[in-house]
Parts: C-alpha cells; structure tokens; sequence
C-alpha cells in the first residue's frame, strides 16, 4: 500500500500536453515505442526463418541419404536453426512486451487526465450537461481506444512488415510463380476488402441489439419493484423476450458473416497452392522456370501458406483502427489541460472573523423571489437558526454560501465580499454540509479524515457516535461500504457532520445535520458543536425548532420575506413560529418530521 | 392438474437451474446437435490429411517422380473441405451457443417476475444485470470457446499423435514427453495471467467505482478542497491495476514465444536423430516427404494444446458465472405464485371445499378447514373497509420482529399519516400494503380482500403509488406515465399529466410525448410530477404517497406539493411522513418499534 502511494505521488506531476491529440500520448511513449519499431523489424523479418530453415533441414535429410553431406552438416545446421529461432522469439517476446507496455502507459495517463477533468468540474457541470454520465462511458471508451492504439501498433508489423517479408522470400525463389499463385491471394484480400462494409453492417446492428438488451436488463432490473407494484412484470417479460429474440437474430448473423467468412477467405487464398504444387514440382524436376531443390520447394509453399493465413487477417488492422477512432471520438471533447487547484492566496485563514449579510436577494429565475433582503451581523462563537415553512428557500440561503449561484446584496466574511473570493479561498473559510451525506466506500476514518492525519475520536464523540463505532469489530476502521451504505441513515448523517468538524473552517453551515437522529441525541450533539465552535460561526438550518430558544440568532422565512431577531422577538410577532415550534414541543420525541 | 404440476416440478427438481435450460436447448433441437457433432469429426479428420497428400508429393519428388495435376488438386480439395467444415462448425456452434444464451435469458426474466421482493431490496441492482448480462455471455463461451472448442482440440491432438506415431515411433514418443510439459507450462502461464488479472479487475472495479462516487460526492470534495486527495486515491487505484496488468503482460509477452522455441527445439532434435545411424535409425528415419508432413503436423498440434489450456481457463471462470446464475435461480419466490397458478389454486381450494361440503364428517376433523370456514365468515367488518391491519406480525429475516400485533383500519376516503421515527415499520406497512410481502401473522385486507392475493393486472386501478424518488424506465415519455401498460389510453396520459402541471412543457418537447425520455429532459422535481401522473393514471382509489428523498428547490417543491394536493383528491391516501403533505386534518398514526 505505501509503496503504491509513492508510486501515486510521482505520478502527481504527470501533465500532458495537449491531451486532446492522440499523437501527445504516442509521443509520451517514444521509448517503447522505439524498441518496439526495433524488435517489431527483426521478428517479422526473421518470421521467413521458419519456413527457410525448415526447407534446408529436409533437403540436409535429403542429402544425408543420397550421401552427399555428414550427419555432422546436420547438426550444425540444427543448432544454427534453434539459435536464429530464439534470436527472433526473443526479439517477438521483447515486442509483446513493450507494445502491451506502452498500451498500459497509455491508458493510465488518459485515465489521469480524465479523472483530473471530473474532479475539477463543479456540481452544476454535472448535474446538468450530463458530464457525469459522458465522464463514466469515457472511462471505458480509453480501454477501447487504448486497445485499438495497441493493436495497430502491433498489428502494423505483424500484418504489415510480416506480408511484405514473405512475398519478398516468394519473389526472390521464383517471381513467376509468386506472381501466380499470390493472385488468388489477391483476390481474397480485394473481396475481404468489399464484404467488409456488410460484416461492419452486421457487427453494428449486433452492438446495437447488444446495447439495447443491457438497457433493456437494466430496466427489468433496476424498476423491478416499480413495475411489480404497479402490476406491470408480465408484460415487461414479453417486451423482453422481444429483446432477446432480435439479439439472438443479429449476434448469430454478425457472427456467422465474421467468422464463418475467414476460412472460405483462407481456402480462396490457398487457391494458389494448386500451382505451387504442380509448377514448383516441375521446378524441382527441371521442367519449370527455374531450378529448384527440394528445399526451395517446401520453403515456398510454407511460406505461402503462412502469407494466407495472415492476409486472411489483414482486415483487423482495419477493424482495430476503426474502433481506436470512435473511441477518441468521444473521449476527445472531454481531454482539457490538466487541472490544478489554485491556492495562491494572500489572505490567512484560521482567524476569528464576522459574517455580515447585506441586503440579500436571490432568486433561481426573475420574478421568483426565494430570498428578500435579507440582513444580519453574526460575531464568533455565536448559532444562528435558519427556519421557515416547508419550502420557504431556507436550503437555498445555505447554498448561496458555496459559490454556486449569483446573489444581489452582499456577503462579507471580515470585510470581504464572498464574490470576490476564488474557490479555494472561499473554502478555507466556509464548511458547507448539505442534505446528502456524500460519503465514499471506504472506511469510516478515512470518510471522516479524507487523509488527514488528526483521530478521529474526539470527533466521534463530537457527533454521538462514539459508542455505538466501539461496538463495531473493527472501530472506526469497519467499511462503510458503497456510498456508506451499510450505515443507517442516522449514522450516515453523523458521520457526515463528524467529517465537518473534522475540517471545520470559520463559517460553518449545516444543513437539516439532525433530521435522522432523535431528540435527546440532537441536544448532546448541539452542546458538543457549541463547545468546538466558540471561536466560529455556526449556521444550522433545520426544520426542527426545540433547540432555537438557545441560540443567538434566529432567521423565519416566510412567504420570502426574512425575519432576524431572538427566539423571544419571533415568538412575539410571528404567528407561524410560533405555532411551529409550540406543535413540535408538544410532539415530543416521537416528532420526527 | 395437481399431478401434472407435480410432474413439472419434479422435472424442475431433477434438473434445476442451468442444466435445465441446456437440456432443454439440446432436446429440442436434436437434428441440429447431431449436424455439429458431425461437423466436429469431420474437421478433426480433415486437419489430418492434407499433409498426408504433400507426403506423397515430396516422396515423389525425390524419387524423380512428376506431380499429376490431379494429386495438387487434391491437395487443395482436402484444404477446402476442412474449411468448409470448419466454416459450417463455427456456425452452428454460434447458433447453438445463441439459443442457449436465449433460453437463460428468458429463464432469468421469468424468475424475476417471481422473485421474493426482498430480493430486489438487498441487491444492488447493478449486481443482478450484470448476472443477466455478463454471467449468461461467460456461459456462452463456455460452450462455444470451452466445451465444444475442447472436445474438438482433445480430438485434433490425439488423433495427430496417433498418425504421427505411425509415421515415426521416435517423434510419437518425442512428442508425448514433450505433449504433457507443453501443456504444464501453458497452465503454469495462464494461471500466472489469471491471478494478475484477477488483481486488476479488482483494482478497475475499484476505478470504476471511484467515477459515480465522485460525481455523486462532488460538492463535499470541493468544499473541503479534497481534489488533490480524490485524484491520488484514484491515481492509486490505477497503478494498482497498472502493475497488475504489468505483470499479466509480462506473462503474456513470453508464452508464445516460448512455444516456438520448443516447437523449434522439437524439429532441430528430431531431424538429427533422423540422420542417426544404428538404432536411433530404425527409430527415427524417415523418408524426406514424411519429413516435411511431420513438420506439419508438429506445427499443427501446438496450436490446439495452446488452446486447450485457454479452454480449461474459459471453462474456470465461467463456473464463477455459472454459480451466479444458478443462485438467481434459485432465489426464494415471493409468497404467492404468479397469477396463473395463484387461479390454479383458487379452483384447487374451490374444488376441495365442495368436496369437503359432500363429506361433512371428514371435513370436521381437518383444522384447516375450520380456519378456512372462519376467514370466510368471521371478519366481514375489515373486508369492507378501505384498508385493515389485524394483529399484524411481520419480521423480514424472522429475527427482528418489525411489526408486532398491529392493528389499524383506514376508511375509504380517508386520509391518514404514518409517523413514526426512521426504522419503526412505515415504508414495511407500504410494501404489505402492495403485496410485496406477506406477514408472517395476521391478515391484511384492502378492499375486502387480502393484499398480496390482489393480481397484478387489478394492482393499478387499486393503487397508486408515488415511489421514494422517480424511476426512470426505459421508453418515452408517455411511457413514463403509462409503465408501457396497453390498458391505459392517451387521453388517460394527457389528463394525469394535466393534473400534474407537466402536459403544457411535454407538447413543447420535439416529439411531445413520443419523446424519447432521458434525464436531461425534466429536472428533479419534474420527476417527481411525473411519479404522481404514474400513480394516479389508472384512476386508483388508494395513494400511497411515500417520503420524498429528492431535494428540491423552493419553486418545485410548491409545484409538486400542488400536484399532490390534486391528486389526492377524492381518493384515499395513506402518507409517511410527508415533507410536502402534511395537512392539518389529517389522521396521524404513529408506528412505534
């Protein structure tokens, strides 16, 4: 684990240039890629070693028995064979390597710049240009694109430079006859080439009957309870059978027209066996074009049908590089420069400070008023409560805080306004918690520190959750699982607001932080947020109003008009506090909503 | 009826699962199973001969002997016959591997609709598609990249190890010493790959988990200025699957080459020991063309031995998938069997109480007979009346008891809220309501008759229910509102939609309702109107409205608070908690633990 985190921090420095254009990460990789170009040469190459060396060791035999050489010639040219075939497997292996190698590079600096895009894009972006969901395809679009570079790399020698070599080693034996059986080759290249278009048609209508029925499963599945309940499941499984039919239809067709197709590819290209035989034996007997030994002949028609066997996959190259291309496609719009957060500041946080509103209004859309002047002055230590009726804007007052949206009037934290601040700055001096826990898979220390170096069990304590953590096998390392959802949602909720403290800024703004704890919990947690927080400003916004009478501030929204006073001046002069609070006394405990 | 229902389930006994759905596949389609097993043997033997043809060539050659047209044209029509064999094998192997695919797929979707709803709770639905769509694809490889693919390779190795046996002794024996080494370095490989596959695809499971949980926790990363922290943990995960994939590739890069090499070792010390004098002679000379055919052939026995080990590692993993399936399978059904059986019953129990009515004295002495005359007679007071608990019990793993001896009754017309804290049995009294359970004591009536006997097809018209949060299913956005259901007409749609206040900004959409939905097409609280048009479509006497998770602003909360308000009226409705609907004079009651 320490060892992989030094390896993550190195890799911390890693900025792309243009990270748009495929050819940055080509050029990243010039190393591999050299010795790539460099061992891709010699193997394929060297491929015609097979074929020729297995001719000379059965014309030695036929020597040998004929009398003609030594059993010693044999030998040698026995070891010389194994010697040249390790010198070209050695080179193939080195080439396996570093392809797959610069394709590991590869993918993981996409991934990185990609991952620096998505942790850098605000909430908005994600919410609402579906950044999210383009940003999840993407991550597996760069397998796809990765694999494609990969196989074109590899394929642009095995395929290319491996063609050209054979056809070389059949000219030089004997180009009449090279010319003439390598035409039928041509033929199947030419006809692979054309029924290209329709295997694609195929293969596309398949990827598409493909992605439909995952949809498809994925509807049945995830609204599962939706449709059970609303007496719908039979008829989704006939919709479904009618998925699966039209999926069997196309893979069956896609398959059949890709693979079924390469071996009546192959037996074209072997067409021109048929003359290899009859001519080559012809050369062999001295009747032909040229003369040939037994080893000319075996070397040739190995050869040959090793170069059938290849051009019968030479549309891959095509194919990969097609893929590699739509990837990018997509993955390309989403590859900005490298994004850093910019922490030069001139201001020192961790000072005592004052939060004044000034006369603020906000509204999502003209005409529609949400917050109406609004002002107040709060000093530290003191707690203010926000409250209003059921949708009165009192979450929007808190969200003003986080930047997001523009407000009229002004904000000032010290003597600053809020506006002018730059994000990073505006979070060294607010803590904002909203309605949803937000928490990570991991465990509940590292949810609460996020790697920070502080216990975390003052802070446990802080949020009344100490006890029931110890309980738990393993402490404050027990999982939370997906999301933290193997905590309830009371536990979600603390552990969130422990997470807070735990990163507790001057201005403090707490969202609905005791919807799902009861009420004696909610008392002991609000003493404890009283005792850290003598030195900040605490924000609670809550729909739950028995703890207002202790706090400095209280803020009624009603009807969008605001109202700043005591508890005692709300009492007095608004009804609808009043009545509120007075209900939810009488609620009791059992008051939840 | 009962024998015959008793029969189908002893055949579900004898095979259950998998199994079932294979043989089923392979009974129906027995013509076509014998068509590929004699493609299978055919390309066995014809992988054999065409060497046999260059044999005779060669030996003919060094004799002096002219090759005839004739025999090159053999050579050629044996090449051709084994592609054409291969080519029709592959397509039947994918047919066959379609249809079972196919088969399993409906299974699956048909036990969905069957499941015990707890099911669909405690799963994470991901999990479940991913049974329904990887699983299922790892079970048609399997058959076609396992099974069959083996038979075949099993069949190709002997049988070349046997002809090469009656050409040369010595390289028959050669080769089994080298046969068995051959395939323990492949197992020795592919393990090696597998497990650092395996480490990989936990990492990536890991990354790819990583992408929602960030997009989803995005405001807290930024508030508490954790993008630095974020992007290393994720930088982690990748060089965690960056080293993995390494050493895969390390692994990978050598393997083949490797195989040559021996393949290279192999023919070098075989065409020494040829030229041997003595005894070496009589075991292993050979004439020049049977040279060259044995050349061939070791040439072709590498290749189905590299594939076996690939076979037995297809056929690994997808025992991994197979179990999956096979647990899906044989989940727990929901309590009541589908409609169709459920009628069964009905006419079964009608039967047996006729019977029972014919033989008095018989009937006395059965105990549930008498209950069953007592639920016929004695509660007629909860049978009529809107909704009635009695002395309900309902625990859903049969250790936490969440519901003891409840008893409630609601009117029709009614309008009742549940309140209670989080965990004390709300949303449970819901899914009773809905049939999606059934307590374990008591009974349950609405509309006079016992919630979880009500068929799905009455569900709609009984119901409506306005789920926790919106679930988008897959269709347009009529569909939205329909659930595909052919029942209900466009006029219904338009008026529920009306109702909600969304029909106006659905006709400004492209295709108006025909509209494809995606999320970007209404925002959350939009969602959540088109929740209530869904509910109240059908006209149901019953809302259900659940506690609504969404959070929205100001202006939408009203909007839906309006909708809710319209819906509800005339109807009866049942709450929990309700943010948006709390109405004065609604009748609480309170759900204690």
């Amino acid at each position: 684990m320490t060892m992989h985190r030094q390896k993550a921090d190195s890799m911390e420095t890693m900025e792309i240039k243009r990270p748009d254009q495929l050819l940055s990460y080509f050029r990243r990789e010039l190393v591999p890629l050299f010795i790539v170009f460099l061992t891709g040469m010699i193997y394929n190459i060297g491929l015609t070693a097979t074929p020729f060396f297995e001719g000379q060791l059965v014309q030695r035999l036929y020597d040998i028995i004929k009398g003609e050489k030594t059993i010693g010639t044999m030998f040698f040219l026995a070891t010389l064979y194994i010697v040249i075939i390790l010198f070209v497997q050695g080179a193939r292996a080195l080439k396996r390597y570093y392809v797959r190698k610069f394709a590991n590079n590869t993918s993981r600096n996409m991934r990185h710049m990609l991952y620096n895009q998505l942790v850098h894009s605000s909430k908005k972006e994600l919410n609402e240009d579906t950044v999210g969901t383009l940003m999840t395809k993407a991550v597996a679009d760069v397998d796809a694109c990765v694999e494609g570079m990969r196989k074109f790399t590899t394929e642009v020698f095995d395929t290319g430079v491996a063609l050209v070599s054979y056809l070389v080693m059949l000219f030089l034996y004997d180009w009449r006859l090279a010319l003439l059986s390598s035409m039928f080759t041509l033929v199947a290249y030419v006809i692979a080439e054309k029924m290209k278009t329709v295997v694609y048609r195929y293969h596309t209508a398949y990827k598409k009957s493909a992605e439909n029925l995952e949809d498809a499963t994925m509807d049945r599945v995830e609204n599962a309870i939706t449709y059970r309940v609303f007496g719908q499941e039979n008829a989704r499984d006939l919709e479904y059978e009618k998925s699966l039919t039209d999926y069997e239809k196309k893979a069956v067709m896609a398959n059949i027209w890709e693979n079924t197709l390469r071996p009546i590819y192959y037996i074209l290209s072997m067409t021109g066996v048929v003359s290899i035989i009859y001519f080559g034996a012809g050369n062999v007997m001295g009747t032909g074009w040229t003369t040939w030994d037994i080893a000319a002949f075996t070397t040739f028609l190995s050869c040959f049908t090793k170069m059938a066997q290849k051009s019968s996959r030479a549309a891959k190259l095509f194919n990969a590089v097609q893929k590699a291309q739509v990837s990018w496609k997509r993955i390309k719009p989403l590859m900005k420069a490298y994004v850093k957060v910019d922490e030069q500041t001139e201001k020192v946080f961790g000072q005592r400070i004052t939060l004044t509103m000034d006369h603020i209004t906000f509204s999502y859309e003209p005409g529609k008023t949400i917050i109406r002047d609004l002002s107040f002055h709060a000093e530290p230590g003191e707690v203010i409560g926000i409250t209003g009726e059921v949708a009165c804007g009192k979450s929007t007052l808190g969200k003003l805080f986080l930047g997001e949206e523009a407000y009229q009037g002004n904000i000032l934290i010290g003597d600053r306004e809020l506006r002018t601040f730059s994000d990073y700055e505006r979070n060294q001096y607010i803590s904002y918690m909203g309605h949803q826990p937000e928490l990570m898979s991991d465990t509940l220390q590292e949810n609460i520190a996020m790697g920070g170096k502080e216990s975390v069990t003052s802070y446990l304590q802080a949020v009344c959750l100490e006890q029931e953590v110890d309980e738990m096998p393993e402490g404050s390392l027990t999982h939370m699982g997906s999301s933290g959802t193997r905590f309830s949602g009371g536990q979600q909720a603390r552990v969130a607001l422990a997470r807070t403290l735990y990163h507790k800024r001057r201005v403090l703004v707490l969202d609905d932080p005791f919807s799902a704890v009861d009420q004696k919990t909610e008392q002991r947690i609000m003493a404890h947020l009283r005792q850290m927080n003598q030195d900040s400003i605490l924000l609670l916004i809550s729909h739950r109003v028995t703890l207002f009478p202790t706090f400095e501030q209280i803020i009624w929204m009603e009807k969008g008009r605001c109202y700043v006073g005591t508890h005692q001046d709300l009492i007095r002069d608004h009804e609808n506090y009043a009545k509120i609070f007075h209900a939810q006394q009488a609620g009791g405990d059992l008051d939840e909503a | 009826m009962k024998h015959r229902r008793n029969d189908i389930e002893n055949h579900k006994k004898k095979y259950h699962g998998l199994q079932r759905v294979i043989m089923g596949v392979i009974l129906r389609s027995k013509w076509f199973s014998m068509l590929l097993l004699f493609c299978m043997m055919g390309s066995v033997v014809f992988t054999l001969i065409p060497p046999l043809v260059l044999e005779r060539v060669v030996d003919g050659l060094t004799v002096g002997a002219s090759v005839t047209l004739q025999l090159a044209f053999l050579y050629f029509g044996t090449l051709v016959i084994s592609g054409l064999l291969d080519a029709v094998k592959e397509m039947l192997i994918t047919i066959f591997g379609q249809k079972i695919t196919h088969g399993l797929r409906s299974e699956m979707c048909h036990k969905l609709s069957h499941i015990h709803a707890s099911y669909f709770i405690q799963q994470e639905s991901g999990k479940t598609t991913s049974r329904m769509v990887n699983d299922v694809d790892t079970v048609e490889q399997l058959f076609t990249q396992g099974i069959i693919g083996m038979g075949v390779d099993v069949c190709k190795v002997l049988s070349i190890i046997v002809v090469i046996f009656t050409k040369s002794r010595g390289l028959g024996v050669l080769l089994l010493i080298t046969a068995p080494i051959l395939f323990l370095i492949t197992r020795i490989f592919q393990r090696k790959m597998l497990t650092a596959q395996m480490k990989n695809r936990v990492a990536i499971g890991k990354v790819t988990k990583f992408i929602p949980e960030t997009i989803a926790n995005i405001r807290t990363i930024h508030c508490l200025v954790k993008e630095k922290y974020m992007e290393d943990r994720y930088d982690e995960s990748i060089q965690e699957s960056y080293h993995a994939v390494n050493r895969a590739n390390i692994y990978d890069s050598l393997y083949s080459p490797i195989v040559m090499l021996i393949r290279a070792v192999l023919v070098g010390t075989l065409m020494v020991l040829s030229v041997m004098n003595g005894q070496a002679q009589q075991f292993f000379g050979m004439s020049v063309g049977t040279a060259v055919a044995i050349i061939a052939y070791v040439g072709k026995v590498f290749a189905p031995i590299e594939s076996i080990g690939m076979e037995i590692q297809n056929i690994q993993s997808a025992v991994a998938g197979v179990k999956r399936i096979n647990e899906l399978l044989e989940e727990r059904e929901k309590p009541q069997m589908a409609d169709e059986v459920q009628k069964e019953r009905w006419i079964d129990e009608n039967e047996e109480l006729r019977k029972r009515v014919q033989m008095p004295t018989e009937a006395k002495r059965d105990n549930k007979w008498k209950e069953q005359m007592q639920r016929t007679t004695q509660t007629d007071e909860p049978r009529t009346s809107g909704v009635a608990f009695s002395q309900v019990t309902f625990s859903y793993d049969g250790e936490q008891t969440i519901l003891e001896e409840l008893s409630l009754s609601i009117a029709l017309g009614e309008h009742v809220t549940l309140a209670g804290r989080t965990g004390a049995g709300k949303s449970t009294i819901f899914r009773l309501l809905l049939g999606l359970y059934a307590p374990q004591k008591g009974s349950i009536y609405v509309m006079g008759r016992r919630a979880h006997e009500i068929p799905d097809q009455e569900k709609r018209k009984i119901f409506g229910y306005v789920e926790q949060s919106f679930h988008m299913i897959a269709g347009t956005v009529a569909d939205q509102i329909s659930l595909h259901d052919d029942a209900i007409t466009m006029e219904q749609i338009q008026a529920a939609a009306k109702l909600v206040g969304l029909h106006q900004q659905i006709l400004q959409l492209p295709e108006g309702y025909q509209s494809q939905c995606k999320r970007e097409l209404f925002s959350q609280g939009q969602f959540q109107l088109l929740s209530i048009a869904r509910a109240v479509v059908a006209d149901p006497q019953i809302m259900l409205l659940d506690e609504i998770t969404a959070n929205l602003d100001s202006v939408t909360e009203q909007k839906v608070l309006e909708a809710l308000e319209r819906a509800a009226s005339g109807r009866t409705v049942i709450s929990i908690s309700h943010r948006l609907y709390e109405r004065e004079n609604n009748r609480m009651i309170m759900i204690e633990s």
